[in-house]
């Protein structure tokens, strides 16, 4: 992939920024700054930028929303195929995608289904495609490296993966910029959305249907973004609320806007879903999840969140055919002291399990159970297993199985 | 009795996996008529293909700056900005300024007293006066 520019930088007489806040004068200079094939030479004159910019594209439909009148072509601003803007080929050639790879794709995956009806102009049909392939291979890795996690870790782990805020975070990471609002004249480098208006909650129901509702007059709207119980607020939903999301809901309606973060979440997998549809089938997405999203840091061990211990680990031995836990008092200090500190291991019979240190006695012995529960559930085979997807290209390679654990320990 | 989940977002490791270079956009401006614009006009007319060419991953923005003299200005992943005046420097000392910016990071200059930064834990880990023997007990 090759970029050129050129340098015709006289009798420039347009503004230099658009509204947009792309600069135009970039878009006359570099319109040739892109090609595809490896092509060297250099000029491609001025004429024919205005040439290209006159093709039609399939471009998004008028919407009152928009801050400024779009309906009539405005000369100064260009209307760019994705070809001729540096923004897309930058980005191209930031995540270091092949020439393989269209820059007409790369353009469509920045089109949200809020900015463009139409489903053969934007990117939902990608975008499930990348989600389902996100989850194959983050939920294998995590399985794999983690045979004993429990269900609820993996869940939330895999949401720490590849949910939308961790997405919306990527795609920020790559350097996307968002448009001010969706047109014809936006550079096709930027993410194309509609934006939620502020103080429309916006929540996503438990078949993901996502759905909004018009603030109502002089009533104060719950934040339901940052909420991560969304499914108890809607518990908690006033009934006339609740009926105009179930109509909307019933009649189909996709949502006309959402937030930054999901626009930005849904581009990365329709990102991951060009990989595999361009770059080269499941090798080259298994690479590119692998590099961009599992390469990611995430603290598997701060996950856990247990309600009763110390019970849970007497379950456990008892599953296990291990002798049951008792936790001893190893060290302390400062008993009759403001800040007593106590060191408690638990031991089932000779071995010990964990270990905690606490203010109290119960606190430390909480903590001996906690450490021991952890240290079973984030047990990783130290010659990692082979992942499942090894075998996804040829089916006779040598491949080490993975032993999965039963699962939870329940009582 | 069940386990439950504690919501966490992944965080970003530039480099462990990809490497996403962390400038975005470079522009260059300058003056038609000023002479301190006279290396920045030879460095567009004469290396600015070429250097475009070899960092495919930078947008380039060439726009004049009348009547004032010439800058390159460096966007970020982390919409900060970096500027250099590049006034009266010879074609070769602009081309340092723009790879200068070119690999910048983008985050604010700030003295770095450890050798390594990182989101792992110490593999050493941390010193406890419980679980030290000994006179191991006062080193620490």
């Amino acid at each position: 992939m090759k970029r050129v520019s050129r340098s015709t930088w006289d009798s420039l007489v347009v503004p230099r920024r658009c509204v947009c806040g792309n600069p135009i004068t970039l878009n006359n200079l570099l319109s040739s700054s892109f090609s595809t094939s490896s092509r060297s030479s250099l000029p491609i004159s001025s004429r024919s930028t205005s040439s290209i910019a006159t093709v039609v594209r399939p471009s998004l439909k008028p919407r009152a929303s928009r801050p400024f009148h779009t309906s009539t072509s405005l000369s100064v601003v260009p209307k760019l195929l994705p070809t001729q803007s540096a923004k897309l080929a930058a980005l191209h050639g930031r995540l270091k995608l092949p020439n393989k790879f269209p820059l007409m794709t790369l353009g469509r995956a920045l089109i949200d289904p809020t900015a463009e009806s139409q489903n053969h102009l934007n990117n939902d049909s990608l975008a499930h495609l990348g989600n389902v392939l996100l989850g194959y291979y983050t939920s294998e890795y995590l399985i794999v490296r983690y045979p004993r996690l429990p269900y609820e870790i993996v869940k939330t782990a895999m949401n720490g993966y590849i949910g939308p805020r961790a997405l919306a975070a990527v795609g920020t990471e790559w350097g996307v910029e968002a448009a001010f609002a969706p047109g014809e004249t936006v550079d096709p480098g930027l993410l194309q959305f509609n934006r939620l208006a502020p103080g429309t909650p916006y929540m996503t129901s438990k078949n993901s249907v996502a759905f909004n509702i018009p603030r109502m007059r002089k009533r104060m709207v719950p934040n339901f973004e940052h909420n991560p119980t969304a499914e108890q607020q809607l518990a908690d939903e006033p009934p006339e609320v609740r009926a105009a999301r179930e109509l909307q809901q019933k009649s189909g309606i996709v949502a006309e806007a959402v937030p930054l973060e999901a626009a930005m979440a849904n581009f990365v997998r329709a990102t991951v879903g060009g990989v595999y549809l361009h770059s080269g089938g499941l090798s080259a997405t298994k690479e590119f999840v692998h590099s961009h999203i599992l390469s990611r840091k995430l603290q598997i061990d701060k996950l856990f969140q247990f309600e009763q211990p110390t019970r849970e680990l007497s379950r456990l031995c008892v599953r296990e055919g291990f002798q049951q836990p008792i936790a001893r008092l190893e060290k302390e200090t400062g008993r009759y002291s403001r800040h007593a500190v106590y060191i408690v291991g638990v031991y089932s019979g000779e071995e010990k399990l964990g270990e905690g240190q606490g203010g109290s006695l119960p606190e430390a012995k909480l903590k001996a159970a906690i450490s021991a529960l952890k240290g079973w559930y984030l047990y990783s085979p130290v010659p990692s297993s082979d992942l499942p997807s090894k075998t996804d290209g040829d089916p006779t390679i040598p491949f080490i199985p993975a032993i999965i654990d039963v699962g939870d320990v329940v009582s | 009795m069940v386990v439950k989940g504690i919501q966490a977002v992944s965080k970003a490791q530039n480099g462990v996996g990809a490497f996403i270079l962390q400038c975005k956009r470079l522009e260059f401006n300058f003056c038609e008529a000023g002479g301190s614009s006279r290396g920045m006009k030879a460095f567009l007319k004469h290396r600015l293909a070429d250097f475009a060419r070899q960092n495919p991953q930078v947008e380039m923005v060439v726009a004049p700056r009348p009547h004032k003299h010439p800058i390159i200005r460096g966007v970020y992943i982390n919409n900060r900005e970096k500027v250099v005046c590049v006034r009266n420097l010879a074609v070769l000392q602009v081309l340092q300024k723009a790879e200068l910016l070119r690999d910048a990071s983008g985050v604010k200059i700030k003295k770095i007293n450890k050798p390594v930064q990182s989101l792992n834990d110490s593999v050493r880990g941390i010193w406890s006066p419980y679980h030290a023997t000994g006179t191991d007990v006062y080193k620490v």
